[in-house]
């Protein structure tokens, strides 16, 4: 257990996270490398059922990152985002999860430093968390 | 005189030319198959009303036996409560002729069928097996797959077999199988008590295997998991609805008489008969406003509005996740879509497509941009056991198909 390395899958909106992580990149702080970006042009395009299937696929953590609120590019996906994530965190927790598994934050397209230490702590939590309970299907 | 033949219409009897048995289920080439969906993919918005499924004309009764003698029929039910049985007598009087058509040769709910004279049969010798139910224990998957083997086709009949159905929502049940039973035979008040006053200490349930004088007796082993019927054998065709809607029945049969009669190809298979390419909306005759939900109601806590759509009246409708074809007679009544027809036909997450549209209509606040998730997180926990509701019908086809068990970390 002690060699868990998680596999995080993060879902970055075009405008501000996917910008806000390449600033991480560029800015060269040191980050777990665990996770894998993608990039969706809103987190209101991030379905839940993306999130679903991440998780039943075996991905131990997912992690949703979009603009702050009143900062959208298209003027209110991330509302509807935090209303969808919000309720697929009750619906995991139904399931069984841990609802920490599944994470929604703000990073804006200048914070490579929040991006750097959201990301550091969100492995953290899963690796406190240990592996995804989703078993691999049997046929 | 068999009993379907008193119903017979006099000039039906007239005998059919026999035809080689080779060549009876040889599919005509120039024979076009008949449309089954409500709305064929091709069709421009032609009118509101041509989106409705409708009955297939199935002519007066069926002309007597097919010209290669009668077909053979299965009917079986998994684990189902027997109303997809009954909407197959909604068939009215053709189902009495279906007797003219076919030998039905398994219909455990009807007629005498069993088992070993299944097993006794040839393989494929069966036309159409119309198979309703979930797979929940290892006879329902014994017979489902002897009737594939013995059946060209298998048609998975209503919500349970083609999507799980509320069998299916068992699998959220974390002890499985084991759980269940427990609960079943030794805690529910009725049990509980009479375990204590005929069997205390040593409670009597159900087991697999028994050995009494005359010999072993057996029960199917119950799974832990409700699986449907695709994923347990191939199937040909799938009707879904709790129960399919008697349009679809008509469907069904009439590409079944014009198979068995005249040679007309299948539809292709995999078709979904009976529903319509777009959603339960399209259907609901309801009027559509600014739907925004600030408040849930339960139908019986609101004089619903006969003409408004359910959503703006604050009652959550599964209509926009739900593929139509059931002429959204729920939502006509008043009754607000469960999604017993299931995803639509791009989409296999029923419960996450139901989800994020309900979710959507939660209206944005004026102080959104600065409100904390913890709010949020209580507006949408006024959705009571999303899971149970937005599942209802489809934790079986779901991505995440059973309660998981978190097993804690470092």
């Amino acid at each position: 257990m002690a060699d868990f390395e998680p596999r995080i899958v993060a879902f970055c909106c075009n405008w501000c996270s996917y910008a806000g992580a390449d600033g991480a990149g560029v800015g060269r702080l040191q980050m777990p490398t665990n996770f894998r970006i993608i990039r969706t042009m809103c987190t209101a395009r991030v379905d839940p059922e993306f999130v679903l299937r991440a998780l039943s696929k075996g991905a131990d953590g997912v992690i949703v990152l979009g603009c702050h609120p009143a900062d959208c590019h298209y003027i209110g996906g991330n509302y509807r985002a935090r209303r969808r994530i919000a309720l697929l965190r009750l619906i995991l927790e139904q399931y069984g999860f841990d609802a920490k598994r599944l994470r929604l934050e703000w990073v804006s397209a200048s914070e490579g430093e929040k991006f750097q230490n959201t990301m550091t702590e969100f492995v953290n939590t899963i690796k406190a968390l240990g592996p995804t309970p989703v078993q691999k299907e049997v046929n | 005189m068999s009993f379907f033949d008193r119903f017979k219409k006099k000039d039906n009897k007239k005998e059919e030319p026999k035809v080689d048995n080779k060549e009876k289920f040889a599919v005509k080439k120039d024979a076009t198959a008949p449309s089954l969906c409500g709305c064929g993919a091709g069709k421009t918005a032609e009118s509101v009303e041509a989106n409705y499924s409708k009955m297939a004309d199935l002519g007066e009764l069926l002309p007597g036996a097919p010209p290669g003698g009668k077909i053979n029929l299965a009917i079986y039910w998994a684990a189902a409560c027997g109303g997809c049985d009954v909407s197959i007598l909604d068939t009215n009087e053709k189902i009495l002729t279906i007797g003219d058509m076919a030998n039905i040769v398994m219909w455990p709910i009807a007629a005498d069928g069993k088992e070993k004279d299944i097993e006794a049969m040839e393989d494929k010798s069966i036309t159409v097996s119309i198979i309703s139910g979930a797979i929940r224990n290892s006879e329902n998957e014994h017979m489902a797959k002897l009737l594939r083997k013995k059946s060209l086709i298998v048609v998975s009949y209503g919500t349970c077999a083609c999507f799980g159905g509320s069998p299916a929502l068992a699998n959220l049940v974390a002890g499985g199988s084991k759980e269940i039973l427990n609960y079943v035979y030794e805690k529910t008040p009725s049990t509980a008590n009479f375990q204590k006053d005929y069997h205390p200490g040593k409670p009597i349930v159900p087991q697999t295997k028994c050995t009494v004088p005359e010999g072993d007796l057996t029960l199917p082993t119950l799974f832990d998991t409700v699986k449907t019927l695709d994923q347990v054998i191939d199937v040909d065709y799938f009707i879904p609805g709790c129960p399919p809607l008697q349009e679809s029945i008509s469907q069904l049969l009439k590409a079944v008489v014009d198979f068995a009669y005249h040679g007309v190809a299948l539809p292709p298979k995999g078709t979904e008969i009976g529903v319509t390419q777009t959603s339960l909306c399209d259907q609901c005759p309801r009027h559509k406003e600014f739907r925004r939900i600030t408040k849930i109601y339960e139908p019986f806590q609101v004089n619903i509005d006969p003409d408004l759509c359910l959503m703006d009246q604050g009652i959550l409708c599964l209509g926009p996740a739900t593929v139509g074809g059931c002429n959204a007679r729920c939502t006509r009544a008043g009754q607000p879509c469960r999604g017993c027809y299931g995803p639509t036909l791009e989409v296999q997450e029923h419960g996450a497509s139901a989800m994020t549209a309900i979710a959507s209509l939660f209206p944005v606040l004026d102080d959104d941009g600065t409100i904390g998730e913890d709010q949020i997180i209580d507006i949408m926990s006024t959705i009571k056991d999303p899971l149970g509701y937005f599942y209802a019908f489809t934790m079986g086809k779901s991505l995440i198909k059973m309660a998981v068990k978190e097993k804690g970390g470092q």
